[in-house]
């Protein structure tokens, strides 16, 4: 410190106490940090979607951070864990959804894994095979929000497309599958979304969207019924094949109808239930009210006479057999067939023309017993009498015809019974068998061995004759043959004669230089000469008459 | 107090942080330059705790969202995924290659956090004055200084990704905003560790003196 110059005396410099640091500048950093992490966190927390859980039955090919949610193919939410739940039956998908999405988390959206797809009536999801696996979604309609879904085990085939929705009740599902078409004469109009086992499982109830504008054709009235596949039927109308489209031939499908005696109605309502009819033909079918039933007691036997078979009056269906039975005489255990029918008057009086209608329909309203009278007077005084006949040859169908049989002897009927018993004649086919019979009989009866004697005896002689006409023949060519050829020269011989004649006379006459036409034209020559000379004459006696008298004046 | 914990600063003189020339300051406010190399001299850093301590906080706050987000967005026809640096880790592991897990854990996650725990650990220290394992303190700031220039490893491996994999539109791979957040988390520590002056882990013990008389 202390230097060769002496320093003593220069004053002490202050020492100032070092002044408590100040806040430095670099605060600005941790500060800025700070600023930009919150601003971060808070612009996450607001764009924070909400978390819901989604139970599935089965996660496949779901992944937590990969798999999404999607709506309309756009990404609206992440998969963020998958994990068992409910028991371990069931999986639990928890998954973050965009804010922007939170509004559509409500009540009854729908969720579902879309996967490909490959069925007859198409192919979808094939997205899928690439991107893995996701999860759709369909908007609800509901504004209760929830966070809590059960997923759709298949996905919905429509999504918010134009349309309504229909409910179809059937006997059974058929070969329809969801996406199964919905044809309207013959255009694609709809498909089937789903089927379920009605509640107590008698039926079925297969939900069907209709697109706009073809919906507006499904009236209250409108028929469905069942194009799956290739319809064939062979009863006793003969052979009818029926298909909607190949689509449907292979995948199913369904068509539907107004049937043509029914004026057209307002469009039916959304989730209208509608009757799936088996085929075409039976949902057109005219809904018969007004069924009458009656018992026919046959003598023949009634194989090949099914149940549906028709009851046709002068071969126009008017009925159907809706049982086929035994019956047993309780006096007598004489047991016989029994068919029970049912008539429907309605179908009488559709073939009727219209003046003659109203007639029909008033003894259609009158009461139980004046009907009665009237079938007792078709029955007893013209003769209306039921017959077995056969429909089809080939398959042995039957049907049951009404005709008039006015010389049908009277029957014994209990008017009174429930259902009435109508009189039957044998017929058809009984009545064939009854005449094969006969024939087979006659044919049985016939003495085949004395025909086969005379037949024998037949066959000599012919041989005979034959033998005798043999030797004719011969004889023809030994004896009258040449005969016949000298007679044939000789006729040449007179033709080339008649031939030469002829041809002289030609020369003679019809020749240019034939003597006879010269001397022809040499007379005809001299006539015409004398003719001139005449008329010369009648002109000059009729100048000069006097000329007759006194001769030709010489001038 | 034995030799070691005998300071430059106590006997009034400045060594110079480039040469390590001790010599005397030209003043005790301003101690002027060093003779041989000409850097500047200087008691203490200036300013060196509040520095340091600024850096480690703003290191602090950008670490938790260089772990929160994603460092890469990975898009595979069609479908993306992002992936945060423990997301990799974990995805590493499970994948069965423990060893490279356990390497980016180390690098990625361990270290940063090891560099900003040591940094306030000496902080600290140094603040309350210890005495205590001053030799081990300072090895200590040397391995987080060491350390500092291999920690961008993350940085580089996903620029790298990002700049190679880029097969549109097969598979690409994006940046996400972690990895800035990481490579500030680097940065920061790097500068806190630089502005940490490791000199005053010994002047410990010596707090109520004057630093220079």
């Amino acid at each position: 410190m202390a230097d060769n110059i002496d320093m003593a005396n220069l004053p002490q410099a202050a020492v100032v106490p070092p002044k408590r640091t100040r806040i430095s500048v670099v605060w600005i950093i941790p500060i800025l940090a700070a600023v930009v992490a919150i601003g971060i966190a808070i612009q996450r927390v607001m764009t924070e979607g909400p978390t819901i859980t989604i139970v599935f039955a089965a996660a496949e090919g779901i992944e937590a951070g990969k798999t999404f949610v999607k709506y309309k193919d756009v990404n609206i939410g992440q998969v963020t864990a998958v994990q068992l739940a409910e028991n371990y039956t069931k999986v639990e998908v928890t998954a973050k959804i965009d804010k922007s999405a939170a509004g559509l988390m409500v009540e009854d959206a729908k969720f579902w894994v879309v996967e490909p797809r490959i069925t007859l009536g198409g192919v979808s999801g094939l997205g899928t095979l690439l991107s893995g696996n996701y999860i759709g979604f369909e908007a609800g309609k509901s504004a209760e929000g929830q966070r809590r879904f059960t997923g759709l085990d298949v996905q919905p085939t429509i999504t918010d497309q134009p349309g309504r929705k229909f409910v179809l009740k059937a006997h059974d599902l058929g070969s329809l599958g969801i996406g199964a078409p919905i044809y309207y004469r013959r255009l694609l109009v709809g498909q089937v979304t789903a089927h379920k086992l009605a509640a107590d499982g008698k039926s079925v109830e297969i939900k069907v969207f209709v697109n706009a504008p073809y919906d507006k054709y499904v009236n209250p009235e409108t028929r469905f019924w069942n194009a799956s596949g290739l319809d064939v039927s062979l009863g006793a109308d003969g052979l009818d094949v029926r298909t909607e489209s190949l689509l449907a031939l292979l995948a199913g499908g369904l068509a539907f109808d107004m049937p043509s005696f029914l004026p057209p109605d307002e469009p039916a309502a959304e989730n209208t239930a509608f009757q799936l009819y088996p085929d075409r033909a039976t949902a057109m079918k005219q809904p018969d009210a007004i069924a009458r039933r009656y018992v026919l007691y046959f003598t023949e036997s009634v194989r090949g006479l099914e149940v549906g078979a028709p009851v046709t009056l002068f071969g126009f269906p008017v009925g159907e057999v809706t049982e086929v039975g035994l019956t047993v005489d309780p006096a007598t255990l004489v047991f016989g067939p029994r068919v029970n029918i049912t008539f429907f008057l309605e179908r009488v009086i559709e073939q009727l023309p219209s003046e003659e209608k109203a007639a029909a329909e008033t003894m259609a309203e009158q009461s139980a017993e004046a009907r009665l009278q009237v079938v007792r007077r078709a029955v007893e005084e013209e003769g209306l009498r039921a017959q077995l006949r056969s429909g089809n040859l080939l398959t042995g169908e039957l049907y049951v015809a009404f005709e008039y049989f006015p010389k049908a002897p009277k029957p014994k009927i209990d008017w009174s019974r429930d259902p009435l018993e109508l009189p039957v004649v044998p017929g058809g086919v009984a009545d064939i068998e009854s005449k094969l019979d006969n024939i087979l009989t006659k044919i049985d009866n016939m003495p085949i061995d004395a025909i086969g004697t005379d037949l024998r005896k037949a066959f000599a002689t012919l041989a005979e004759t034959l033998k005798d006409a043999a030797q004719l023949v011969k004889r023809v060519d030994v004896d009258t043959v040449p005969e016949l050829r000298t007679t044939l020269i000789e006729l040449r011989r007179m033709m080339t004669t008649a031939d030469r004649v002829l041809k002289d006379a030609d020369a003679t006459l019809l020749g240019k230089d034939a003597p006879a036409q010269q001397e022809l034209r040499d007379a005809l020559q001299e006539v015409t000469r004398a003719a001139r000379s005449v008329r010369v004459l009648t002109d000059e006696l009729e100048r000069h008459p006097e000329a007759l008298i006194r001769g030709k004046t010489e001038e | 107090m034995t030799a070691a914990t005998l300071t430059a600063a106590q006997e009034g003189l400045v060594s110079c942080e480039t040469c390590s020339l001790l010599s005397r300051p030209a003043s005790a406010a301003e101690p002027g330059f060093c003779r041989r190399c000409g850097a500047r001299l200087e008691f203490r850093r200036h300013a060196s705790i509040q520095y340091t301590w600024a850096l480690v906080i703003a290191a602090a706050i950008c670490y938790i969202p260089a772990n929160a987000l994603p460092v890469l967005t990975t898009n595979t026809l069609g479908s993306s995924e992002s992936d945060t640096i423990i997301g990799g880790v974990v995805f590493l592991y499970t994948s069965g290659s423990w060893p490279l897990a356990l390497i980016v854990l180390i690098a990625s996650v361990m270290i940063p956090l090891g560099k900003l725990v040591a940094l306030a650990y000496l902080l600290i220290t140094v603040q309350r004055g210890s005495a205590e394992s001053t030799r081990e303190r300072t090895r200590l700031y040397r391995m987080v200084e060491f350390i500092g220039r291999w920690s961008m490893l993350d940085v580089f491996v996903d620029t790298f990704t990002v700049a190679l994999v880029q097969l549109q539109p097969l598979m690409s791979v994006e940046p996400g905003p972690g990895v800035l957040f990481f490579a500030a988390v680097v940065v920061l520590t790097m500068l806190a560790a630089e502005s940490f002056d490791p000199r005053l882990i010994w002047d410990s013990g010596h707090r109520k003196r004057p630093r220079h008389g």
